[in-house]
Protein backbone atom coordinates (compact mmCIF):
# COMPACT_ATOMS: atom_id res chain seq x y z
CA UNK A 1 0.00 0.00 0.00
CA UNK A 2 1.44 3.62 -0.86
CA UNK A 3 2.12 5.66 1.96
CA UNK A 4 3.05 8.50 -0.21
CA UNK A 5 2.00 11.92 1.82
CA UNK A 6 2.43 14.22 -1.43
CA UNK A 7 -1.13 16.61 -1.03
CA UNK A 8 -3.14 16.23 -4.34
CA UNK A 9 -6.63 17.92 -4.15
CA UNK A 10 -9.09 15.06 -4.37
CA UNK A 11 -12.79 16.77 -3.82
CA UNK A 12 -14.85 19.88 -5.31
CA UNK A 13 -17.64 21.24 -3.95
CA UNK A 14 -19.73 24.21 -4.96
CA UNK A 15 -23.30 25.57 -4.23
CA UNK A 16 -25.43 27.40 -6.26
CA UNK A 17 -24.46 30.91 -7.03
CA UNK A 18 -26.12 34.43 -7.15
CA UNK A 19 -28.97 35.89 -5.82
CA UNK A 20 -29.47 33.01 -3.39
CA UNK A 21 -31.52 34.45 -0.69
CA UNK A 22 -32.82 33.50 3.00
CA UNK A 23 -29.08 31.61 3.50
CA UNK A 24 -26.31 32.35 5.69
CA UNK A 25 -22.40 32.32 5.03
CA UNK A 26 -22.31 29.02 7.57
CA UNK A 27 -24.88 27.59 5.66
CA UNK A 28 -23.34 27.70 2.48
CA UNK A 29 -20.16 26.53 3.55
CA UNK A 30 -21.35 23.64 5.16
CA UNK A 31 -23.11 22.83 1.83
CA UNK A 32 -19.92 23.27 0.00
CA UNK A 33 -17.76 21.29 2.47
CA UNK A 34 -20.23 18.65 2.21
CA UNK A 35 -20.71 18.52 -1.67
CA UNK A 36 -16.74 17.94 -1.73
CA UNK A 37 -16.61 15.72 0.33
CA UNK A 38 -19.56 13.58 -1.54
CA UNK A 39 -17.37 14.44 -4.50
CA UNK A 40 -14.39 13.11 -3.31
CA UNK A 41 -16.47 9.85 -2.09
CA UNK A 42 -15.18 11.01 1.50
CA UNK A 43 -17.59 11.45 5.24
CA UNK A 44 -17.52 14.33 6.76
CA UNK A 45 -15.94 12.62 9.73
CA UNK A 46 -13.36 12.04 7.57
CA UNK A 47 -12.16 15.59 7.75
CA UNK A 48 -9.59 16.37 10.21
CA UNK A 49 -8.77 19.77 8.64
CA UNK A 50 -10.55 22.83 8.40
CA UNK A 51 -9.01 25.99 6.65
CA UNK A 52 -11.83 28.91 6.82
CA UNK A 53 -11.25 32.11 4.85
CA UNK A 54 -13.85 34.22 6.03
CA UNK A 55 -14.61 36.71 3.39
CA UNK A 56 -14.96 40.68 3.25
CA UNK A 57 -17.64 40.33 6.60
CA UNK A 58 -15.87 38.01 8.66
CA UNK A 59 -19.05 36.30 8.41
CA UNK A 60 -17.94 32.53 8.79
CA UNK A 61 -14.73 31.45 11.32
CA UNK A 62 -13.55 28.84 13.80
CA UNK A 63 -17.16 28.22 14.80
CA UNK A 64 -17.55 26.15 11.27
CA UNK A 65 -16.26 23.72 13.37
CA UNK A 66 -18.63 23.25 16.05
CA UNK A 67 -21.16 23.98 13.55
CA UNK A 68 -19.86 20.89 11.22
CA UNK A 69 -19.76 18.79 14.42
CA UNK A 70 -15.72 17.92 13.93
CA UNK A 71 -14.51 16.16 16.60
CA UNK A 72 -10.62 16.55 17.65
CA UNK A 73 -9.57 18.35 14.85
CA UNK A 74 -6.41 19.03 14.02
CA UNK A 75 -5.69 21.83 12.02
CA UNK A 76 -8.12 24.67 12.04
CA UNK A 77 -7.65 28.36 11.37
CA UNK A 78 -8.87 31.33 9.40
CA UNK A 79 -6.89 32.17 6.52
CA UNK A 80 -7.47 35.84 5.59
CA UNK A 81 -5.42 36.78 2.32
CA UNK A 82 -8.65 38.45 0.58
CA UNK A 83 -8.79 37.43 -2.99
CA UNK A 84 -5.08 35.43 -2.16
CA UNK A 85 -7.17 33.57 0.11
CA UNK A 86 -8.23 30.40 -1.77
CA UNK A 87 -4.22 29.63 -2.98
CA UNK A 88 -3.06 30.47 -0.01
CA UNK A 89 -5.46 27.83 1.70
CA UNK A 90 -4.10 25.42 -0.70
CA UNK A 91 -0.57 25.81 0.08
CA UNK A 92 -1.17 25.80 4.09
CA UNK A 93 -3.20 22.63 3.79
CA UNK A 94 -0.77 20.89 1.60
CA UNK A 95 2.03 21.23 3.53
CA UNK A 96 -0.54 20.18 7.05
CA UNK A 97 -0.66 16.95 5.22
CA UNK A 98 2.73 16.37 3.89
CA UNK A 99 3.72 17.35 7.76
CA UNK A 100 1.77 14.58 9.28
CA UNK A 101 -0.80 17.35 11.30
CA UNK A 102 -3.36 16.28 8.89
CA UNK A 103 -4.98 13.33 6.80
CA UNK A 104 -8.00 15.50 5.05
CA UNK A 105 -7.87 19.17 4.91
CA UNK A 106 -11.30 20.97 3.61
CA UNK A 107 -10.52 24.81 2.81
CA UNK A 108 -13.67 26.56 1.83
CA UNK A 109 -14.93 30.54 1.18
CA UNK A 110 -18.54 31.25 1.24
CA UNK A 111 -19.83 34.66 1.23
CA UNK A 112 -23.67 36.32 0.91
CA UNK A 113 -23.19 39.96 0.39
CA UNK A 114 -26.31 39.87 -1.50
CA UNK A 115 -29.61 41.24 0.03
CA UNK A 116 -33.22 40.78 -1.40
CA UNK A 117 -34.34 44.53 -2.56
CA UNK A 118 -30.85 45.49 -2.12
CA UNK A 119 -28.67 46.58 -5.56
CA UNK A 120 -25.75 44.20 -6.29
CA UNK A 121 -23.32 47.43 -6.31
CA UNK A 122 -24.35 48.37 -2.90
CA UNK A 123 -22.86 44.89 -1.33
CA UNK A 124 -19.80 45.92 -0.53
CA UNK A 125 -20.28 49.83 0.02
CA UNK A 126 -19.28 51.25 3.64
CA UNK A 127 -21.01 53.78 5.37
CA UNK A 128 -21.07 57.24 4.42
CA UNK A 129 -19.95 58.48 8.20
CA UNK A 130 -17.33 60.52 10.18
CA UNK A 131 -13.57 58.38 9.46
CA UNK A 132 -11.12 58.87 12.01
CA UNK A 133 -7.46 59.78 11.58
CA UNK A 134 -5.13 60.25 8.62
CA UNK A 135 -5.57 56.81 7.92
CA UNK A 136 -8.77 57.26 6.11
CA UNK A 137 -7.71 60.46 4.18
CA UNK A 138 -7.77 58.49 1.09
CA UNK A 139 -11.29 57.21 1.39
CA UNK A 140 -12.55 60.69 2.96
CA UNK A 141 -11.14 62.13 -0.55
CA UNK A 142 -12.83 59.53 -2.43
CA UNK A 143 -11.39 56.32 -2.60
CA UNK A 144 -12.93 53.97 -1.04
CA UNK A 145 -14.52 51.19 -2.48
CA UNK A 146 -12.77 48.40 -5.18
CA UNK A 147 -13.72 49.66 -8.55
CA UNK A 148 -12.37 53.48 -7.98
CA UNK A 149 -9.06 51.77 -5.73
CA UNK A 150 -8.40 49.77 -9.08
CA UNK A 151 -9.40 52.58 -11.29
CA UNK A 152 -6.35 54.39 -10.32
CA UNK A 153 -4.29 51.56 -10.64
CA UNK A 154 -5.86 50.77 -14.45
CA UNK A 155 -5.13 54.27 -15.41
CA UNK A 156 -1.54 54.64 -14.59
CA UNK A 157 -1.33 51.46 -16.61
CA UNK A 158 -2.83 53.23 -19.25
CA UNK A 159 -0.64 56.20 -19.06
CA UNK A 160 2.84 54.02 -18.92
CA UNK A 161 2.02 52.29 -21.26
CA UNK A 162 -0.58 52.93 -23.72
CA UNK A 163 -3.36 50.44 -22.56
CA UNK A 164 -6.87 51.61 -23.58
CA UNK A 165 -10.27 51.11 -22.64
CA UNK A 166 -11.23 49.03 -25.47
CA UNK A 167 -7.96 46.27 -24.47
CA UNK A 168 -9.66 46.19 -21.41
CA UNK A 169 -13.25 45.47 -23.02
CA UNK A 170 -11.32 42.63 -24.85
CA UNK A 171 -11.17 40.65 -21.46
CA UNK A 172 -14.61 41.13 -21.00
CA UNK A 173 -15.82 39.80 -24.32
CA UNK A 174 -13.67 36.78 -23.97
CA UNK A 175 -15.12 35.96 -20.29
CA UNK A 176 -18.34 36.17 -21.90
CA UNK A 177 -17.61 33.83 -24.58
CA UNK A 178 -16.35 31.41 -22.06
CA UNK A 179 -18.84 32.06 -19.84
CA UNK A 180 -21.68 31.20 -22.31
CA UNK A 181 -20.61 27.47 -21.90
CA UNK A 182 -20.18 27.49 -18.53
CA UNK A 183 -24.34 26.27 -16.89
CA UNK A 184 -22.94 27.40 -13.75
CA UNK A 185 -22.54 31.25 -14.92
CA UNK A 186 -24.55 33.97 -13.51
CA UNK A 187 -23.71 36.08 -17.00
CA UNK A 188 -24.12 33.93 -20.28
CA UNK A 189 -25.46 36.37 -22.24
CA UNK A 190 -23.04 37.37 -25.54
CA UNK A 191 -21.73 40.99 -25.53
CA UNK A 192 -19.89 42.87 -27.99
CA UNK A 193 -16.91 45.55 -27.35
CA UNK A 194 -19.55 47.78 -28.23
CA UNK A 195 -21.60 47.07 -25.11
CA UNK A 196 -18.38 47.28 -23.14
CA UNK A 197 -17.76 50.72 -24.21
CA UNK A 198 -21.88 51.96 -23.80
CA UNK A 199 -21.98 50.40 -20.51
CA UNK A 200 -22.12 52.83 -17.61
CA UNK A 201 -18.69 54.16 -16.03
CA UNK A 202 -18.14 53.20 -12.53
CA UNK A 203 -15.53 54.74 -11.57
CA UNK A 204 -13.16 55.94 -14.73
CA UNK A 205 -11.57 54.05 -16.60
CA UNK A 206 -13.43 51.24 -15.27
CA UNK A 207 -16.70 50.61 -16.60
CA UNK A 208 -19.80 48.19 -15.66
CA UNK A 209 -18.61 45.65 -17.72
CA UNK A 210 -15.10 45.71 -16.34
CA UNK A 211 -16.36 45.11 -13.23
CA UNK A 212 -16.58 41.54 -11.37
CA UNK A 213 -20.13 40.50 -10.26
CA UNK A 214 -21.23 40.02 -6.64
CA UNK A 215 -22.33 36.58 -5.75
CA UNK A 216 -23.84 34.74 -2.79
CA UNK A 217 -22.76 30.89 -2.57
CA UNK A 218 -19.42 28.74 -1.35
CA UNK A 219 -17.05 26.63 -2.70
CA UNK A 220 -15.04 23.82 -0.63
CA UNK A 221 -11.99 21.83 -1.75
CA UNK A 222 -10.60 19.07 0.27
CA UNK A 223 -6.99 18.23 -0.20
CA UNK A 224 -5.53 15.05 0.97
CA UNK A 225 -2.36 12.65 0.44
CA UNK A 226 -1.85 11.15 -2.80
CA UNK A 227 -1.97 7.16 -1.05
CA UNK A 228 -5.35 7.83 0.14
CA UNK A 229 -7.12 9.76 -2.86
CA UNK A 230 -5.35 7.00 -5.29
CA UNK A 231 -8.47 5.01 -3.20
CA UNK A 232 -11.46 8.05 -4.00
CA UNK A 233 -13.85 8.65 -6.46
CA UNK A 234 -12.37 10.94 -8.74
CA UNK A 235 -9.03 11.89 -9.75
CA UNK A 236 -6.43 13.74 -8.15
CA UNK A 237 -5.12 17.26 -9.17
CA UNK A 238 -1.52 17.25 -8.52
CA UNK A 239 0.15 20.38 -6.74
CA UNK A 240 3.03 21.39 -8.56
CA UNK A 241 4.35 24.51 -7.79
CA UNK A 242 3.27 27.82 -5.17
CA UNK A 243 4.12 31.19 -4.31
CA UNK A 244 3.09 34.04 -2.71
CA UNK A 245 4.06 37.38 -2.88
CA UNK A 246 2.60 40.63 -1.24
CA UNK A 247 4.82 43.44 -2.59
CA UNK A 248 3.70 46.08 0.34
CA UNK A 249 4.13 49.09 -2.00
CA UNK A 250 5.72 52.32 -0.63
CA UNK A 251 3.09 55.03 -0.79
CA UNK A 252 5.46 57.06 -2.37
CA UNK A 253 8.08 57.85 -5.48
CA UNK A 254 9.25 54.57 -7.26
CA UNK A 255 6.48 52.43 -6.46
CA UNK A 256 5.11 49.94 -8.97
CA UNK A 257 1.64 49.76 -8.42
CA UNK A 258 -0.72 49.78 -11.16
CA UNK A 259 2.76 48.68 -12.85
CA UNK A 260 3.56 45.21 -11.46
CA UNK A 261 1.75 43.24 -9.06
CA UNK A 262 2.79 40.25 -6.83
CA UNK A 263 2.23 37.91 -9.31
CA UNK A 264 5.52 38.92 -10.95
CA UNK A 265 7.34 37.10 -7.74
CA UNK A 266 5.15 34.50 -6.99
CA UNK A 267 4.22 33.35 -10.39
CA UNK A 268 8.09 32.94 -11.27
CA UNK A 269 8.52 31.31 -7.50
CA UNK A 270 5.25 28.96 -8.53
CA UNK A 271 6.62 28.11 -11.74
CA UNK A 272 10.41 27.63 -10.22
CA UNK A 273 8.99 25.01 -7.81
CA UNK A 274 6.97 23.08 -10.51
CA UNK A 275 9.86 22.95 -12.31
CA UNK A 276 8.64 24.46 -15.80
CA UNK A 277 8.78 27.50 -17.15
CA UNK A 278 5.96 30.05 -18.31
CA UNK A 279 5.63 28.39 -22.13
CA UNK A 280 4.17 25.02 -20.40
CA UNK A 281 1.17 26.20 -19.00
CA UNK A 282 -1.55 25.23 -20.85
CA UNK A 283 -4.91 27.21 -19.27
CA UNK A 284 -5.01 29.91 -16.82
CA UNK A 285 -7.20 31.08 -14.69
CA UNK A 286 -6.99 34.18 -13.40
CA UNK A 287 -8.06 36.08 -10.74
CA UNK A 288 -10.26 38.90 -12.55
CA UNK A 289 -11.73 41.36 -9.93
CA UNK A 290 -11.89 43.99 -13.17
CA UNK A 291 -10.71 43.41 -16.41
CA UNK A 292 -7.30 44.99 -15.66
CA UNK A 293 -6.48 42.46 -13.06
CA UNK A 294 -6.20 40.24 -15.90
CA UNK A 295 -4.35 42.07 -18.31
CA UNK A 296 -1.82 43.07 -15.50
CA UNK A 297 -1.37 39.62 -14.08
CA UNK A 298 -0.39 38.15 -17.73
CA UNK A 299 2.22 40.45 -18.22
CA UNK A 300 3.55 39.94 -14.39
CA UNK A 301 3.63 36.16 -15.30
CA UNK A 302 5.31 36.62 -18.34
CA UNK A 303 2.53 35.44 -21.03
CA UNK A 304 3.60 38.55 -22.65
CA UNK A 305 6.07 41.79 -22.06
CA UNK A 306 5.44 44.51 -19.78
CA UNK A 307 3.26 46.72 -21.16
CA UNK A 308 1.74 45.17 -24.00
CA UNK A 309 -0.82 42.92 -21.85
CA UNK A 310 -2.91 45.43 -23.63
CA UNK A 311 -2.46 44.10 -27.46
CA UNK A 312 -2.00 40.22 -26.00
CA UNK A 313 -5.70 40.12 -24.74
CA UNK A 314 -6.72 41.94 -27.92
CA UNK A 315 -5.56 39.77 -30.40
CA UNK A 316 -8.05 37.27 -28.98
CA UNK A 317 -5.35 35.19 -27.51
CA UNK A 318 -7.09 34.36 -24.25
CA UNK A 319 -10.64 33.58 -25.91
CA UNK A 320 -12.04 30.39 -26.63
CA UNK A 321 -9.97 29.23 -30.07
CA UNK A 322 -7.04 31.43 -28.49
CA UNK A 323 -3.54 30.62 -27.94
CA UNK A 324 -4.09 31.25 -24.15
CA UNK A 325 -6.96 30.16 -23.22
CA UNK A 326 -7.45 31.59 -19.92
CA UNK A 327 -10.32 32.27 -17.28
CA UNK A 328 -12.33 29.51 -19.67
CA UNK A 329 -15.36 29.08 -16.76
CA UNK A 330 -16.14 33.60 -17.40
CA UNK A 331 -14.13 34.07 -14.13
CA UNK A 332 -15.29 36.32 -11.85
CA UNK A 333 -16.27 39.19 -14.40
CA UNK A 334 -19.29 36.55 -16.47
CA UNK A 335 -19.12 33.20 -13.84
CA UNK A 336 -19.10 33.93 -10.28
CA UNK A 337 -17.25 36.14 -7.84
CA UNK A 338 -16.24 33.71 -5.16
CA UNK A 339 -12.51 35.24 -4.54
CA UNK A 340 -9.91 33.13 -5.03
CA UNK A 341 -12.02 30.19 -4.87
CA UNK A 342 -13.41 31.12 -8.50
CA UNK A 343 -10.02 30.43 -10.50
CA UNK A 344 -8.98 27.62 -8.76
CA UNK A 345 -12.41 26.13 -8.88
CA UNK A 346 -12.45 26.27 -12.53
CA UNK A 347 -8.82 24.91 -12.74
CA UNK A 348 -9.77 22.15 -10.94
CA UNK A 349 -12.63 21.19 -13.27
CA UNK A 350 -10.04 21.94 -16.67
CA UNK A 351 -7.95 19.48 -15.11
CA UNK A 352 -10.27 17.11 -14.21
CA UNK A 353 -11.44 17.43 -17.99
CA UNK A 354 -14.93 18.23 -16.45
CA UNK A 355 -15.17 21.69 -18.28
CA UNK A 356 -18.14 20.10 -20.99
CA UNK A 357 -17.67 22.10 -23.90
CA UNK A 358 -15.52 24.93 -22.75
CA UNK A 359 -13.05 22.42 -21.95
CA UNK A 360 -9.43 22.81 -23.38
CA UNK A 361 -8.41 19.91 -24.76
CA UNK A 362 -4.63 20.17 -23.81
CA UNK A 363 -5.00 20.85 -20.05
CA UNK A 364 -1.72 19.50 -18.42
CA UNK A 365 -0.80 22.48 -16.66
CA UNK A 366 -2.76 25.35 -15.26
CA UNK A 367 -1.78 28.34 -13.64
CA UNK A 368 -4.29 29.70 -11.33
CA UNK A 369 -3.74 33.19 -9.50
CA UNK A 370 -4.81 34.76 -6.33
CA UNK A 371 -5.16 38.63 -6.24
CA UNK A 372 -6.06 40.63 -2.66
CA UNK A 373 -6.76 44.03 -1.11
CA UNK A 374 -5.60 46.35 -4.53
CA UNK A 375 -3.06 44.09 -5.88
CA UNK A 376 -1.85 44.15 -2.15
CA UNK A 377 -1.50 40.15 -1.87
CA UNK A 378 -0.76 37.80 -4.45
CA UNK A 379 -0.68 33.95 -4.98
CA UNK A 380 0.14 31.49 -7.47
CA UNK A 381 -1.03 27.99 -7.87
CA UNK A 382 0.67 25.53 -10.14
CA UNK A 383 -2.25 21.99 -11.05
CA UNK A 384 -2.23 19.09 -13.15
CA UNK A 385 -4.12 16.02 -13.53
CA UNK A 386 -0.28 14.75 -13.33
CA UNK A 387 1.88 13.60 -10.27
CA UNK A 388 4.94 15.86 -10.80
CA UNK A 389 7.20 12.96 -10.34
CA UNK A 390 5.86 11.21 -13.95
CA UNK B 1 -17.94 69.19 -2.16
CA UNK B 2 -19.43 65.40 -0.50
CA UNK B 3 -15.92 65.02 1.33
CA UNK B 4 -16.09 62.70 4.12
CA UNK B 5 -15.84 64.36 7.33
CA UNK B 6 -12.91 63.42 8.93
CA UNK B 7 -11.87 63.54 13.07
CA UNK B 8 -8.89 63.56 14.89
CA UNK B 9 -7.07 60.87 17.20
CA UNK B 10 -4.19 61.52 18.92
CA UNK B 11 -1.75 60.84 16.22
CA UNK B 12 -2.79 62.80 14.03
CA UNK B 13 -3.31 65.99 16.01
CA UNK B 14 -0.37 67.77 14.62
CA UNK B 15 -1.73 67.13 10.84
CA UNK B 16 -4.46 68.34 11.20
CA UNK B 17 -3.42 71.47 13.30
CA UNK B 18 -1.40 72.05 10.48
CA UNK B 19 -3.99 71.93 7.79
CA UNK B 20 -6.26 74.31 9.79
CA UNK B 21 -3.31 76.37 9.35
CA UNK B 22 -3.16 75.66 5.61
CA UNK B 23 0.17 73.40 6.19
CA UNK B 24 0.73 70.29 4.49
CA UNK B 25 2.20 67.93 7.23
CA UNK B 26 4.00 64.79 6.48
CA UNK B 27 6.29 62.59 8.68
CA UNK B 28 10.25 62.87 7.92
CA UNK B 29 13.07 60.73 9.29
CA UNK B 30 15.97 62.99 10.63
CA UNK B 31 18.26 59.23 10.13
CA UNK B 32 17.49 58.67 6.44
CA UNK B 33 16.33 62.53 5.83
CA UNK B 34 13.62 60.68 3.96
CA UNK B 35 9.82 61.77 3.83
CA UNK B 36 6.74 59.34 4.22
CA UNK B 37 3.09 59.57 4.06
CA UNK B 38 1.10 60.85 6.78
CA UNK B 39 -0.24 57.90 8.14
CA UNK B 40 3.31 56.18 8.28
CA UNK B 41 4.64 54.67 11.64
CA UNK B 42 7.86 54.37 10.40
CA UNK B 43 10.35 55.19 7.42
CA UNK B 44 8.76 54.03 3.88
CA UNK B 45 12.77 53.42 2.83
CA UNK B 46 14.60 52.45 5.79
CA UNK B 47 12.04 51.52 8.33
CA UNK B 48 13.81 53.79 10.81
CA UNK B 49 10.97 54.27 13.54
CA UNK B 50 12.05 57.91 14.29
CA UNK B 51 9.47 59.55 12.60
CA UNK B 52 8.15 63.24 13.28
CA UNK B 53 6.03 65.67 11.58
CA UNK B 54 6.94 68.36 9.14
CA UNK B 55 6.08 70.84 7.10
CA UNK B 56 5.96 70.25 3.58
CA UNK B 57 5.92 72.87 0.36
CA UNK B 58 2.10 71.32 -0.65
CA UNK B 59 3.06 70.78 -4.29
CA UNK B 60 3.39 67.82 -6.51
CA UNK B 61 2.75 66.26 -9.38
CA UNK B 62 -0.37 63.96 -10.74
CA UNK B 63 0.17 60.32 -10.66
CA UNK B 64 -2.97 58.54 -11.87
CA UNK B 65 -6.36 59.79 -11.49
CA UNK B 66 -10.37 58.47 -11.45
CA UNK B 67 -13.28 60.34 -11.56
CA UNK B 68 -16.20 58.72 -9.96
CA UNK B 69 -19.54 59.90 -11.77
CA UNK B 70 -22.52 61.85 -9.75
CA UNK B 71 -25.36 60.01 -8.81
CA UNK B 72 -28.90 61.31 -8.86
CA UNK B 73 -29.85 61.47 -4.98
CA UNK B 74 -32.96 61.08 -3.11
CA UNK B 75 -33.71 64.59 -3.99
CA UNK B 76 -33.46 64.21 -7.65
CA UNK B 77 -30.52 65.61 -8.18
CA UNK B 78 -27.65 64.76 -9.48
CA UNK B 79 -24.19 65.19 -7.63
CA UNK B 80 -21.14 66.47 -9.56
CA UNK B 81 -18.58 63.91 -10.71
CA UNK B 82 -15.74 63.14 -8.18
CA UNK B 83 -12.17 63.37 -9.62
CA UNK B 84 -9.96 61.69 -7.28
CA UNK B 85 -5.62 61.91 -7.86
CA UNK B 86 -2.80 60.91 -6.64
CA UNK B 87 -0.35 63.34 -5.86
CA UNK B 88 3.21 62.86 -5.65
CA UNK B 89 4.59 65.66 -3.30
CA UNK B 90 7.75 67.37 -3.98
CA UNK B 91 8.89 65.36 -0.97
CA UNK B 92 8.09 62.18 -2.51
CA UNK B 93 5.27 60.77 -0.46
CA UNK B 94 1.62 60.26 -2.31
CA UNK B 95 -1.78 61.79 -1.27
CA UNK B 96 -4.76 60.92 -2.39
CA UNK B 97 -6.42 64.25 -2.90
CA UNK B 98 -10.07 65.30 -4.01
CA UNK B 99 -9.15 67.22 -7.25
CA UNK B 100 -11.18 70.25 -6.96
CA UNK B 101 -11.83 72.01 -9.93
CA UNK B 102 -10.76 69.85 -12.26
CA UNK B 103 -11.83 68.02 -15.65
CA UNK B 104 -11.29 64.64 -16.56
CA UNK B 105 -10.48 64.86 -19.96
CA UNK B 106 -7.82 67.06 -19.16
CA UNK B 107 -5.63 65.64 -16.63
CA UNK B 108 -2.53 63.76 -17.28
CA UNK B 109 0.10 62.51 -15.45
CA UNK B 110 3.08 64.58 -14.46
CA UNK B 111 0.39 67.62 -14.22
CA UNK B 112 1.45 70.04 -11.23
CA UNK B 113 -0.75 69.90 -7.96
CA UNK B 114 -0.70 72.39 -5.78
CA UNK B 115 -2.45 71.45 -2.23
CA UNK B 116 -5.21 73.17 -0.75
CA UNK B 117 -7.41 72.86 2.35
CA UNK B 118 -11.14 72.50 2.60
CA UNK B 119 -13.21 71.85 5.88
CA UNK B 120 -16.20 69.64 5.42
CA UNK B 121 -18.89 70.35 7.63
CA UNK B 122 -18.69 67.97 11.04
CA UNK B 123 -14.99 67.10 10.27
CA UNK B 124 -10.80 68.70 10.26
CA UNK B 125 -9.72 70.51 7.50
CA UNK B 126 -8.44 68.03 5.14
CA UNK B 127 -6.13 68.59 1.78
CA UNK B 128 -7.18 68.51 -1.72
CA UNK B 129 -5.58 69.27 -4.88
CA UNK B 130 -5.87 71.73 -7.31
CA UNK B 131 -4.52 71.29 -10.87
CA UNK B 132 -2.64 73.44 -12.89
CA UNK B 133 -1.60 72.68 -16.87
Amino acid sequence: MSTDRTAVIAGLGLTEFGRIYGRTPADFAIDAIGRAAEDAGLGLPDIDGLLVNPGVGNDIDLRLQSALQMRDTRVLATIQGFGSSAGQMVQYASMAIESGMADVVACVYADAPLKEGKSAGASYAGQKRAMQGVGALPAAAGLKAAPERYAVAARRHMNAFGTTSEQFGAVAVAARQWAAMNPRAQKREPITLADHQESRMIADPLRLLDCCLVSNGAVAVILTTAARAAELRRPPVHVWGWGQAHPGYANRRGSEFGLVTGAARSGADALKMAGIGVGDIDVREIYDCFTYTTLVTLEDYGFCAKGEGGEFVASGAIAPGGSHPTNTGGGELSSYYMWGMTPLSEAIIQARGDGGERQVPKHDLIMVSGNGGVLDFHSTLILSPHPKSA
Amino acid sequence: MTLIPLVRDEFSAPFFDGAAAGRLMLRYSPSSGEWSEPAALVCSVTQARDLEWRPAAGVGELVSWTVKPGRRGEDGRTAPDQVIGIVETAEGPWLTLRLVDAAAPGLRAGMAVRVDFVRPEGGEAMPVGRVSA
